[in-house]
């Protein structure tokens, strides 16, 4: 009879697996789901391919859900299930509450019938979603089966373990001495051992796909809901050694062997006395609960890697593993310290199942044994290699992660791109409106020639007016002189007027617009001694200049006014003593007798208009 | 990998840029199109307008002035000498014949004075009177305000004789004429 189920619902297969080992199990369909009509962008062109990509953008959540490019063992909630074999174990991990919780039950008669599938992983999501979680990582803990296939020996170098470690994903076949596998029915993955002097660099762990359609079909899953499923499938035992650094204490300065108890294989690392891993070897059970040969392989091994006496470190993996071992190596190997290790107790996890704890949980802070070996398992991840991963043609079928960052900058820079175009667009047009509502727009050409034609019709009739207004200008009238004779000499001033000669004539200056003229006064007379300071006063550029400006005032005739426009005034006043004076008493004297005034007098004057003055004669005839 | 990158590059950014480019050049190009266009137009328009408010503006000083050029026109039109004898005698009419004589008027053929150096036609006029100073000035002022074309050439004062008031007045016009 079979133990009941552990806490965290691991559920009992009815029997013992068929077809354990390297072939797949299941060679029915999984549960069928709407798979993405999206194809391999290698068999599209650039425009389909970029169509895609937006289709990728728009239709899922790859752009601002991080998780679609993260490991699952990175995610905050995750789903472990353990497969040993008998049983399979699944617990959720919530990594923001560092809790474990029970997961969904799981048989073969589950993952065998897709009507029964499908309800089981709805309720995944669903519990995924209740918990607030943006993705779930699924983590496949692989623990029933365990097999080793040796590298070819000529690549036995150190150097080259990086380029080992690719080629066994890419072309497993290139670095397996084994030249007959087949790629397509397992998993290869190479395991270092760093241990001095060790005979090879390393192995390669094999695992079958029995699990990568199951896999698959939670990929999908995630994919038609838009939710991140990120899977991961690791080696049980590769985790369970990773996680020594917690729970084993070896003895200084000794060798010392892991035994692996699981339901199906027991699994044996060798480590030396630096706690370097020497060598790993399985011995499948075949039905029974432990290997016949075990005592034998042991020893044998020992002697081969010349361990005297190592230290045995037990670790039962199984909820039904024979638990007499440790009594009969304590008989068989009397002088070696045997120990049962049991990984520190955990709420929720069995302690036969510690492999979901070390895998999520960080390197401890004080580790119990410490070695370069385990120190690599988990830095250079080596324990934690991926076995079942999507396949690269799915991988490649969607853009990266910074594909998809790129497309969702172009996104918005394309919105920046047409708002500045229509914004640009905008204040063209409106710069075009404005011009088009102008009146300038919807000028008619023929209107401007005609107001040329009637503005040169204009400017003639205003030549021929300017030029009337010039010939008619007062520039010399007789009745404006007389009133500047009379002020000149007004009535009993003491002077006599003989002779009035007044003349009005152009310059002389051919080939120019306009012409300026002279004008002059030439004046005889006779004065009496009381005129004489008249005259005086007269013979001065200001005392002529006062005369014109009073005659300018008061005819209103600028032809006077001295101080306008270009012209200028000379005077000259010549006296004389009168030949014929006859001095007679002023009673007796006449203002018309000549003989009375004992000076004569002689005035000229001239009044200079340049061509430049506004009086100034036109030249050309009217127009 | 990076499968998509080129594709994304290509028509996520590079088409979208060149096609904005091309739009927006486009745009431009029309633009700059119409704003040649609207330039020329608007300096047309410009002339145009600038040409209508000379023209207004002309035209109004002309309107104030066209009643004087067609009377002056009128005038000019007029056979001078007959015009300044007509007048003469209108203005004659209102003052005292005791003070105003004409005692010559004649009409040299040579073009002098202020004719002389114009291109416009014009005639000369010399007319004698015997009178008195203020009598004449006033004939001056009225013949010279009626015929503003009869610019004073030559003018000559003298006494008539030493015991009367009357004086002998010699003026010499050039007259414009259409």
């Amino acid at each position: 009879m079979r133990p009941a189920p552990p806490s965290g619902r691991a559920v009992s297969l009815a029997k013992t697996h068929p077809l354990r080992g390297f072939l797949p199990v299941r060679t029915e369909p999984l549960p069928s789901f709407p798979l993405a009509t999206f194809q391999p962008p290698a068999s599209l062109n650039a425009l389909q391919q970029f169509d895609q990509a937006c289709s990728i953008l728009r239709n899922t959540t790859r752009a601002s859900n991080p998780a679609w490019y993260q490991d699952a063992l990175e995610l905050n909630f995750q789903l472990h299930i353990r497969p040993n074999g008998p049983h399979i174990s699944a617990f959720y991990w919530d990594g923001k509450k560092s809790q474990w919780s029970p997961g969904p039950s799981f048989t073969e008669e589950i993952l065998g019938d897709a009507a029964k599938l499908e309800p089981v992983l709805t309720e995944l999501l669903r519990h995924a979603r209740a918990h607030g979680a943006s993705a779930l990582g699924v983590i496949l803990h692989i623990a029933d089966e365990f097999a080793t296939t040796e590298l070819k020996p000529e690549l036995n170098n150190p150097a080259s373990l990086p380029e080992l470690r690719e080629a066994a994903i890419s072309d497993p076949a290139s670095i397996l001495e084994d030249s007959s596998i087949l790629a397509a029915q397992a998993s290869w993955r190479v395991l270092p051992y760093p241990a001095a002097g060790s005979e090879v660099i390393g192995t390669t762990v094999t695992v079958t796909r029995q699990y990568e359609s199951l896999l698959t079909t939670l990929r999908q899953i995630g994919e038609n809901a838009n939710f991140p499923i990120i899977t991961q499938a690791l080696s049980a035992p590769l985790v369970a050694l990773m996680g020594l650094a917690q729970s084993l204490v070896p003895t200084p300065d000794k060798p010392f062997v892991v035994i692996l108890q699981y339901p199906w294989f027991t699994a044996l690392a060798f480590f030396n006395e630096f706690a370097d891993l020497r060598l790993i070897r399985t011995l499948q059970h075949r039905g029974i609960r432990k290997p016949t040969n075990f005592h034998n392989a042991l020893a044998t091994t020992n002697a081969s890697l010349e361990f005297v006496d190592p230290d045995l470190f037990l670790m039962p993996l199984g909820q039904d593993v024979d638990t007499t071992l440790d009594g009969t190596l304590r008989a068989r190997f009397t002088n070696c310290r045997i120990e049962v290790l049991a990984p520190p107790p955990l709420d929720g996890i069995p302690a036969w199942c510690p492999e979901p704890v070390i895998a999520a949980s960080p390197p401890p802070a004080t580790p119990t044994a410490t070695s370069h070996t385990l120190s690599i398992l988990r830095e250079d991840r080596w324990a934690l290699q991926d076995f079942l991963p999507t396949p690269r043609e799915i991988v490649e079928i969607y853009p990266d992660r910074s594909e998809m960052r790129l497309l969702r900058w172009l996104q918005l820079a394309r919105v920046a791109l047409v708002l500045t175009t229509v914004l640009c667009l905008a204040y063209f047009t409106m710069g075009m409106i404005d011009m088009i509502r102008r009146p300038e727009w919807a000028f008619d050409v023929l209107q401007a020639s005609a107001i040329k034609g009637r503005l040169a019709k204009l400017n003639a009739e205003r030549q021929k007016v300017d030029h009337w207004n010039n010939l008619l200008e007062d520039r010399s009238k007789a009745w404006v002189n007389m009133e500047s004779l009379a002020r000149l000499f007004p009535e009993n001033g003491g002077m006599l007027v003989k002779s009035y000669l007044h003349s009005a004539k152009p310059d002389s200056a051919p080939g120019q617009a306009k012409v300026g003229f002279i004008k002059e006064w030439k004046i005889l007379g006779f004065a009496r001694d009381e005129a004489l300071e008249t005259l005086n006063t007269l013979n001065t550029r200001e005392g002529i200049a006062a005369h014109f400006s009073e005659i300018a005032r008061i005819t209103g005739n600028s032809a006077f006014a001295p101080n306008i426009g270009n012209r200028n005034i000379t005077i000259n006043v010549r006296t004389q003593e009168n030949n014929s004076f006859k001095p007679v008493p002023l009673e007796e004297s006449s203002t018309a007798d000549e003989s009375t005034y004992p000076f004569t007098f002689d005035l000229t004057i001239i009044q200079r208009f340049e061509a430049t003055d506004p009086m100034a004669l036109n030249v050309p005839k009217a127009p | 990998m990076h499968l998509y990158r080129q594709p994304i590059i290509l028509f996520g950014i590079v088409l979208p840029v060149l096609i904005a480019t091309a739009i927006i050049g486009g745009g431009y190009l029309l633009k700059s199109q119409m704003v040649t266009s609207f330039d020329n137009k608007q300096k047309t328009y410009k002339t145009y307008e600038q040409g209508r408010l000379a023209g207004l503006e002309i035209e109004s000083q002309i309107t104030r002035q066209r009643h004087h050029l067609d009377r002056w026109n009128e005038q000019l039109s007029q056979e001078t000498a007959s015009a300044v004898a007509t007048n003469l005698r209108k203005i004659a009419e209102h003052l005292p014949g005791k003070e105003i004589q004409q005692t010559a008027f004649e009409r040299p053929n040579a073009t002098g004075g202020f004719g002389s150096a114009a291109a416009q036609k014009s005639s000369q006029l010399r007319i004698a009177f015997r009178g008195t100073y203020r009598t004449l000035q006033r004939t001056f002022l009225e013949l010279e305000t009626r015929m503003p074309q009869l610019q004073l050439q030559d003018f000559q004062i003298s006494p008539y004789s030493t015991q009367s008031s009357l004086l002998n007045f010699q003026v010499t016009y050039t007259a414009w004429e259409n």
